[in-house]
């Protein structure tokens, strides 16, 4: 258990680095946007979210609807339901570890990313290492959070660069992430899934292109799946 | 801390955690092997990380900084192809990034 625990903060590790200065960006955008630093943290504890997050604190500066504010982060996160099905087929695994109703809360984008890229390298799906994973990645982003809170609005204005770096550190992830779980076959999934997601946000929202691509891209490769196993 | 704001993060994080906690009860041992479900689950998730750094560019094209992007993505793969590592490869493309940014302004 201790030592599957290791391997998952092992795994994690990019994703602290990633998340730190990203939870840094948030809470310094947020005590911007006027909330205090403890909402800000509470926001990181319980949303624990990061697009929702920054979406969440252009809301509240904007004044939005409670109502409006909700629909608009509650569709943000629809994504997020497709993961654990997803996630315990890549593992092999029927049924979740262990404490999936607590853990369960901790498969972000990256963590699911990580996730898959272990189990496709023959990481076996453990309660310690998932809760490895998903603890380190957790606290990076709640401590990220409370440090830019606290250090306040003006902390990186003197380093645009490095804020401008900071804020692609995700993005830079994500593309990282893509490389160590695709295979050749899967190129058109992938195809599929930018296609979809590019027309999507210029023709509808951002928010409808992140989910239509992804059920875009999934279903090419439903589609291509059946062919193979004909 | 202000009630509304509270009130707000309460629901949404309600929310995220049913989205990402509350599937995983499904009952995969009875979904066939090669059905469609479990197809389509086996490639949600390289389409869901497709998409995710999609979308993550897009802003970067609109908002004028389409050369730092590009520049941090040719930084991650060169990085990544030969190194294999995820860490390194985010860290170079941040950096590229970054120093794109400077070379703009």
């Amino acid at each position: 258990m201790a030592q599957d625990f290791r391997r998952g903060a092992v795994v994690g590790a990019p994703i602290v680095l990633g998340y730190f200065p990203i939870a840094f960006s948030f809470g310094v955008a947020a005590t911007k946007a006027g909330l205090s630093s403890t909402e800000a943290v509470v926001m990181s504890l319980l949303m624990y979210s990061g697009a929702a997050q920054f979406m969440a604190i252009a809301l509240i500066a904007a004044g939005a609807g409670f109502w409006i504010s909700v629909a608009t982060l509650v569709g943000m996160s629809l994504r997020h339901v497709l993961y654990g099905p997803s996630l315990l087929r890549a593992g092999g695994q029927s049924v979740p570890p262990k404490g999936a109703l607590a853990w369960g809360f901790g498969l972000t984008d990256e963590v699911f990313g990580a996730g898959l890229g272990a189990f496709a390298r023959g990481q076996a799906f453990t309660g310690g290492f998932i809760w490895g994973l998903a603890l380190v990645s957790y606290a990076a982003w709640v401590g990220g959070t409370a440090v830019g809170a606290l250090a306040g609005a003006g902390a990186l204005a003197a380093w645009p660069s490095v804020d401008a770096g900071l804020s692609f550190m995700l993005t830079a992830l994500f593309l990282a992430l893509l490389l160590s779980i695709m295979q050749r076959a899967e190129l058109p999934v992938i195809g599929a899934a930018l296609v979809g997601t590019v027309g999507l946000s210029f023709a509808v929202s951002p928010t409808a292109g992140i989910m239509g691509g992804m059920i875009l891209g999934a279903l090419v490769g439903t589609v291509l799946g059946r062919r193979d196993a004909v | 801390m202000r009630y509304e704001i509270f009130a707000l993060i309460a629901v949404v994080g309600a929310f995220v955690w049913a989205f990402r906690a509350l599937p995983m009860r499904l009952d995969m041992a009875k979904m066939p092997e090669k059905g469609a479900l479990a197809r389509f689950f086996a490639a949600t998730g390289v389409a869901a990380i497709a998409t995710l750094f999609a979308a993550s560019m897009l802003p970067e094209f609109a908002s004028g900084r389409a050369l730092p992007a590009l520049l941090g993505s040719a930084a991650v793969l060169a990085v990544y192809l030969p190194s294999r590592s995820v860490v390194l490869a985010t860290l170079a493309g941040a950096a590229a990034y970054g120093a794109g940014f400077a070379f703009l302004a």
